[in-house]
């Protein structure tokens, strides 16, 4: 696991799947290796009435029925299509949800404009065409075509990035459930097996990019994954996610709790500024997701590591947000500015606490980059 | 239930202590004191309080402080049990409870009901026999006494749905001969009263929020089809019953564990299907128990449970009182509360002397007050406890009546899920079929016998289920000793209750395979590319998120999810989403209606003056009146009517869609769109207000007119309205007389151009229809008027604050009303004083100024041109032309005739102006024409027409008029006035009319009447003699140099008739 990066979420939680699957009697459609019931329990974590021998933690933050919407969709004929605001965790529950059900969650085909249809379904190795000709042996199956083949679950990342001939090719791998290889005489059909499924993610933002055919439609349940603004959800998320990337690069840092309120705060002000705003220029660019925030904290925390004092301070975190949400110099520093002398000093001057110190960082940030 | 026990708050072990812990730091009556927790083992109860203790000595850590808790809700149990009055606890729009109420009451018979409904609401409960349900009880009062100002109008509903046990108390008393029904909360003003005296940061708005169900909307909300969510308007909810976790993790910790969505799922599937079947005692026992769970865990300083104790003494007052007073008998009586209520600890619960006082938990248990066990009769009903008096309520005058009420107004209101009052109402139709218990109704209502209807269609529906259950523990226990007993002598049968896993009915195929098939259909007609396929795929989904949620059967709201996930894609194509046609599905919003004999006076007298439109007023629907006023003259009173609802209606109510009715102007064909029957509320609230449409009118614009904050153009707007709408010139001249005491009074002039649009509009009015003589009011409005602006007028040209249109205005008021206001006894030279005072700094005042000094004849036209002249020749000032230009434009409204002169100086700036100051002021000029001089762009356009060539092989041989004349003479302090001005104006007339004398010769009687008029002697100069024609064609050159003299003489007659004539 050190080897990797980032290891997929079947490799991270093995010990607790291996577990879980050995404990669960419940029943399993098709080929799952957990009962829907287990799949719930290790995306949103264990409670104590759940009466398990061990506690499961919460891996996905979140409204409970969308998870229950999603695991059911997928124990049905329809493919699952996450749909949401960039930063809302559709790719994170889609590769929990493929390692849960499948243990894989890297069958995965990445939509972009260059996307073909050979993506989605096979292509050929053109030296062993050339040497043997067209053959089994000589194909290259996609993630999408191997998850057929295996009865597991593929993933198809931002599908609407990719255009629309290219997702029509998905219509008649979820209706028919198998592809045809015209080019082969004899063992020209992958048919697949029971418990393939696709999960996809689209951003909502991309909406009228390559919009979906209803046919396409048709074929998939949507799931809306709503933007959070619970904020203790929230908390929970950055914490959680702050945690794993502490553990990746191995950084032993206490992340004060007043300094996680203040990153909460900051992002509920600017997200109340963006939605009270009435012209693009009077709002950020940024989606001021969830996602986001965890960016900003983890640009502040490697920051204060290998520069700093190895302890966060306020004003990093400051600098750090505005390093991360200018993106257009002159809109986005005015904006931040404002929000900076407008609202976080007279707050300063009322709450005092860390705010001060946030204030100041913010200040040198954009004075550097003005 | 069940959920409490199994995995309930002994499971949480540590934690779960630690937070009842907390929550009971607050609470009054709350953890026993004298450690006798675990001791008592007697009563019927002694069993499963000693097993609960136990249960928490084995599970949690901390067990004293969870065994407290445990033992404390069986303690309250047996309290409210011990009660001889029968207490009935219940939960709002509850059919379990409106099923258990009404067994019990066909049970029990009893002779007095005990209500916890406003107290003052008990004479308009006869009318909800008028009405279609659901409607909502009002009171409402404006006129406010012994409140802070402002808070009014102050308005409280309690909404009646059909599936709630209220209902069934009600229709039970009203319908029983020898039944007294008795209402026993707080009325409205004791409400108001509380939450003024406990919210005075609230003094300047409406005073509070609902008193029951003020959260948020679990989920979602009604936020489609707002307009029967806001049905209540901003009244104060109250209702019956309210029985909702007060303590956010208690209810976060419920919802998880019962793997349900938001809390009205909770109760539907915990609480309300395992007791939709269960006998009284159950019943009785099961919602106490929840009702003493939810007081003991209200989280400290949580001000609603001071409230609710108050109102608790308040109640049994009023019982103990109706007790001693009427002399029942208490087992006769029947006490109808919210479970919340029904364990109350208050010292005046009960109807005993011996219950008066708090009261430990554990003398329950150790049988040392047993509620009058031995006293059981009248003699026992106690008087009041002393100590607790009522409050005396306020003067203020309260109206009462009912207004219609709908399932998603009652959501929006209380903070259900969307969706909820209406699958109750679905639930009751079910329920009702298959236990087969007969409701009670009330005779004559409108809509029980469709609710009878559906209840037989959904059991058709419901196949197997619908059913009645031979072997209903209801039916079955009806005659037992447990259940038909005395209140005291109530078994214990809560133990059963908890360790039964909630009985679910098995899945019901054919309804929800109805569900799917009906929500497909729904959804193709709301735009969803929807099939046969979503239907399969609906049904699957709900059956496998059931399952996945560890139900036996889907719920309405696993349906409702698997609705969602199969058929909503990424845009919903109509108006509703899935959500939202899920519910209208399962049972749709019901708008309820305030039949015609309980509707107010003045919403009759409305129904009865439209009766001969020939439309159902009844109807929700819109519908279209056309008024030929011509062929049928009968209608015109409905068309005065309708006016008058338009005014005091809101919009929508009633729309005319052709016709128009201002001062002086009718239309004899009139169009309307009404929607009466949907805007009922907004009647019904009007009839509070006055008695008649004309009356209620009439007030509002009293009202309007002496409002602190009312300006003398409100006041005016209000006389407009009163002589438009009532033709009352009484009402018209009292307005009026008010208009004229704002005047004086007002110190700014920020209404200046609407004042004098509207004075002028009404002087005009009354000089066509009164043209003997002006009302009195209006006299002194011009004659006050004319004071005021010549006083303000130095000010106003000067202050920053006051803009070029206000200062426009005042002068049109002062110069174009100066003769009547001459004609009054005002002073001119008032007026040319005050312009001589005025000192403008900045160009559009400056022009303005210039324009009222030539129109006073201080500045003469040659001179006001050769000014502008100077502007547009000096390089310095230039930049500022057209600032001047736009104080002139502004001048059109005080001084109309220098239409003339606006034309030509614009002329001449876009001819002399330089580009780099004419192109950026272009878009400026369109703007400032488009903004002030919107009503003189017609004469310039005239004026322009009239001095430009019409055609373009004309405008090569057209000179300027102003390029033509003559020279302007220098300034001559000899000539300035009036008379030098007149003779310029008559110069520049003269080339430009010359057939004008020719005129004036030929008929001269108008010139001699003229100068009689000024007191001059007719005189001709020429050989004609005066009055005597002179031949037509006829070159005689003495009579025109006569006539020439004398127009030169009093030119001012000669340039009105050359006006006319152009026109």
């Amino acid at each position: 696991m050190t080897e990797m990066l980032r290891a997929p979420a079947e490799v991270k939680y093995a010990d607790e799947l291996d577990w879980l699957e050995s404990v669960d009697d419940g029943p399993k459609p098709y080929s799952w290796r957990l009962s829907p019931r287990m799949v719930r329990l290790f995306v949103l974590g264990s409670q104590k009435s759940d009466k398990l021998g061990r506690q499961v933690d919460q891996k996905w933050f979140g409204d409970a029925s969308l998870v229950e919407r999603a695991v059911v969709t997928l124990a049905s004929d329809r493919g699952l299509l996450l749909i949401g605001d960039p930063g809302t965790g559709k790719s994170w529950l889609a590769e929990l949800l493929a390692a849960a059900i499948s243990r894989d969650s890297t069958l995965v085909v990445q939509g972009t404009a260059g996307t073909t249809e050979d993506h989605i379904k096979y292509s050929w190795n053109v030296s062993m065409v050339i040497a043997q000709g067209q053959s089994r042996e000589s194909m290259i199956p996609s993630p999408i075509m191997t998850a057929m083949e295996r009865g597991v679950i593929g993933r198809f990342e931002e599908l609407t990035r990719s255009t629309s001939d290219v997702q029509d090719a998905l219509i008649s791998i979820l209706s028919e459930k198998y592809v045809s290889i015209p080019e082969l005489d004899n063992d020209n059909v992958v048919f697949a097996k029971p418990g393939f499924s696709v999960i996809a993610t689209a951003n909502s933002r991309d909406r009228g990019v390559n919009d979906l055919s209803s046919a396409l439609k048709r074929r998939f349940n949507f799931v809306r994954i709503p933007v959070v603004t619970n904020r203790r959800s929230e908390a929970d998320i950055v914490r959680f996610r702050t945690a794993e990337l502490l553990r990746r690069h191995q950084i032993e840092l206490d992340l004060p709790p007043t300094l996680l309120d203040i990153l909460l705060q900051s992002f509920a002000d600017l997200r109340t500024a963006a939605a009270s705003a009435t012209s693009d220029d009077e709002k950020l660019e940024s989606a001021l997701s969830t996602a986001e925030q965890i960016g900003v904290l983890e640009d502040a925390i490697l920051h204060s590591q290998f520069f700093g004092e190895k302890q966060l301070h306020a004003g990093t975190l400051a600098s750090s947000l505005v390093g991360s949400l200018a993106r257009r110099s002159s809109e986005d520093l005015a904006i931040l500015n404002k929000y900076l002398h407008g609202v976080v000093e007279p707050r300063g001057r009322k709450d005092g606490g860390l705010w001060p110190e946030f204030l100041e960082g913010g200040r040198q940030a954009i004075a550097v980059l003005s | 239930m069940s959920t409490l026990a199994d995995d309930g708050l002994a499971d949480d072990g540590p934690a779960g202590v630690a937070l009842a812990g907390d929550a009971l730091a607050g609470v009054p009556g709350g953890p026993a004191a004298d450690g006798a927790v675990a001791a008592g083992l007697d009563g019927p109860f002694g069993q499963l309080r000693a097993r609960l203790v136990d249960a928490a000595a084995a599970f949690a850590a901390d067990s004293a402080a969870l065994a407290e808790i445990l033992a404390g809700l069986v303690d309250d149990v047996a309290w409210a049990l011990a009660e001889p009055l029968e207490i009935f606890p219940v939960c709002h729009h509850s059919p379990a409870s409106a099923l258990a109420m009404a067994r019990r009451l066909r049970e029990k018979r009893p002779r007095v009901i005990y209500l916890e409904l406003c107290e003052d609401l008990r004479p308009i409960l006869g009318e909800l026999r008028n009405c279609r349900l659901p409607v909502a009880l009002q009171a409402f009062a404006h006129e406010l006494e012994g409140f802070p100002a402002g808070v009014g109008p102050l308005s409280v509903v309690a909404p009646i749905t059909e599936a709630s046990a209220e209902h069934q108390a009600i229709a039970y008393a009203l319908e029983t001969p020898d039944v007294e029904l008795v209402l026993v909360d707080w009325s409205a003003d004791h409400l108001f009263q509380w939450e003024n005296h406990h919210r005075p940061d609230r003094a300047d708005g409406p005073p509070g929020p609902a008193p029951t169900g003020t959260g948020e909307p679990d989920h979602g909300g009604p936020d489609q089809d707002g307009e029967e969510a806001a049905l209540h308007g901003d009244a104060v909810g109250v209702e019956l019953g309210d029985l909702r976790p007060r303590f956010a993790e208690l209810e976060e910790f419920l919802l998880r564990h019962g793997r349900v969505r938001h809390w009205s799922e909770w109760w539907d599937q915990y609480v309300e299907q395992p007791l939709s079947d269960a006998d009284h005692g159950t019943y009785r026992q099961a919602l106490a128990l929840v009702g003493s769970l939810f007081r003991r865990l209200t989280p400290a300083g949580d001000g609603r449970l001071a409230r609710d104790e108050e109102r608790e003494r308040h109640m049994w007052t009023r019982i103990r009182e109706h007790l001693a007073a009427s002399g029942t008998d208490r087992d006769d009586c029947l006490y109808v509360c919210g479970a919340f209520h029904a364990v109350s600890r208050v010292p005046e619960f009960g109807t005993t002397p011996s219950s008066s006082g708090p009261v430990e938990h554990s003398q329950v248990e150790h049988g040392q007050i047993e509620h009058g066990q031995a006293e059981h009769g009248q003699e026992a009903a106690a008087a009041p406890v002393a100590g607790y008096e009522i409050g005396p309520v306020t003067p203020t005058r309260w109206l009462y009546g009912l207004i219609p009420s709908s399932n998603s107004a009652i959501e929006a209101q209380f903070g259900l899920a969307g969706g909820s009052v209406s699958i109750a109402a679905a639930t009751w139709a079910k329920a009702l079929a298959r236990s087969g218990v007969a409701p009670f109704r009330l005779a004559g209502q409108p809509g029980a016998s469709t609710a009878r209807k559906a209840g037989a269609g959904a059991a058709r529906k419901g196949g197997r289920t619908a059913r009645p259950r031979a072997a209903s523990p209801a039916a079955g226990s009806a005659n037992s000793p447990a259940a038909g007993g005395g209140p005291g002598t109530d078994a214990e049968r809560l133990s059963g209750f908890l360790e039964r896993p909630p009985a679910l009915d098995g899945i019901d195929e054919d309804e929800l395979l109805g569900w799917c098939v009906d929500i497909v259909r729904l959804a193709r007609r709301n735009g969803y590319l929807a099939s046969t396929a979503d239907a399969i795929a609906v049904f699957e989904t709900s059956i496998l998120l059931a399952g996945l949620r560890n139900r036996a059967r889907p719920t309405p709201y696993d349906f409702q999810d698997a609705a969602v996930t199969c058929i909503e894609k990424d845009v919903v194509p109509g108006r509703r989403d899935v959500r939202r046609l899920c519910e209208i599905l399962l049972g749709g919003d019901r708008v309820g209606q305030v039949g015609y004999d309980a509707l107010p006076p003045l919403a009759r007298d409305v129904h009865d003056r439209l009766t001969p439109l020939g439309l159902d007023l009844s109807r929700r629907t819109v519908q279209r009146a056309l008024l030929d006023l011509t062929a049928a003259p009968e209608l015109a009173p409905c068309s005065d009517l309708l006016w008058m609802l338009r005014y005091l209606l809101p919009d929508g109510a009633v729309r005319p869609i052709l016709g128009v009715r201002r001062l002086g102007e009718r239309s004899t064909q009139e169009s309307w769109d009404l929607s009466i029957g949907k805007h009922q509320r907004a009647l019904i609230e009007l009839g509070y207000e006055a008695v008649t449409v004309e009356q209620a009118l009439e007030q509002r614009l009293r009202r309007t007119a002496w409002d602190p904050k009312a300006t003398t153009a409100v006041a005016l707007a209000a006389v407009e309205d009163a002589v438009t709408f009532l033709g009352s010139r009484r009402l018209a001249d009292e307005l009026g007389a008010h208009a004229v005491e704002l005047l004086t009074g007002e110190r700014t002039v920020d209404d200046a151009p609407e004042v004098l649009r509207r004075i002028r509009r009404l002087l005009d009015h009354y000089r066509v229809t009164e043209p003997a003589a002006l009302p009195e009011w209006c006299e002194r409005f011009v004659k006050e008027g004319y004071a005021h602006y010549c006083t303000l007028l130095p000010t106003a040209f000067t202050a920053d604050d006051t803009g070029v249109r206000q200062v426009a205005s005042m002068l049109g008021f002062l110069l174009t009303l100066e003769n009547l206001a001459l004609a009054l006894g005002c002073d001119r030279a008032q007026l040319e004083l005050a312009v001589r005072q005025s000192h403008p700094r900045e160009p559009e005042r400056t022009a303005l100024l210039w324009a009222a000094q030539t129109r006073l004849g201080q500045l003469t036209p040659a001179e006001l041109r050769a000014r502008c002249d100077d502007l547009l020749t000096n390089p310095l000032v230039t930049g500022a032309f057209p600032r001047y230009l736009a104080g002139f434009v502004q001048a059109l409204e005080p001084v109309p005739t220098l239409a003339p002169f606006v034309v030509e100086i614009m002329s001449r700036a876009f001819a002399r102006l330089p580009d780099r100051v004419l192109l950026p002021w272009l878009p400026t000029l369109i703007t400032t024409l488009r903004d002030h001089a919107g009503e003189h762009m017609p004469t310039l356009v005239r004026e322009a027409g009239r001095t430009f060539p019409g055609a373009l092989p004309a405008l090569d041989a057209w000179t300027a008029p102003w390029s033509s004349r003559p020279p302007a003479p220098a300034a001559d302090a000899s000539t300035a006035g009036a008379r030098a001005g007149g003779a310029d104006a008559a110069r520049a007339a003269r080339p430009a009319a010359g057939l004008v004398p020719d005129l004036l010769v030929a008929h001269p009687a108008t010139t001699d009447a003229v100068a009689t008029l000024l007191g001059l002697a007719p005189a001709w100069p020429a050989t004609a003699a005066p009055g005597q024609p002179t031949p037509a064609g006829r070159d005689d050159g003495a009579t025109r140099d006569g006539a020439i003299l004398l127009l030169d003489r009093y030119p001012e007659t000669a340039a009105a008739v050359t006006g006319l004539l152009a026109h």
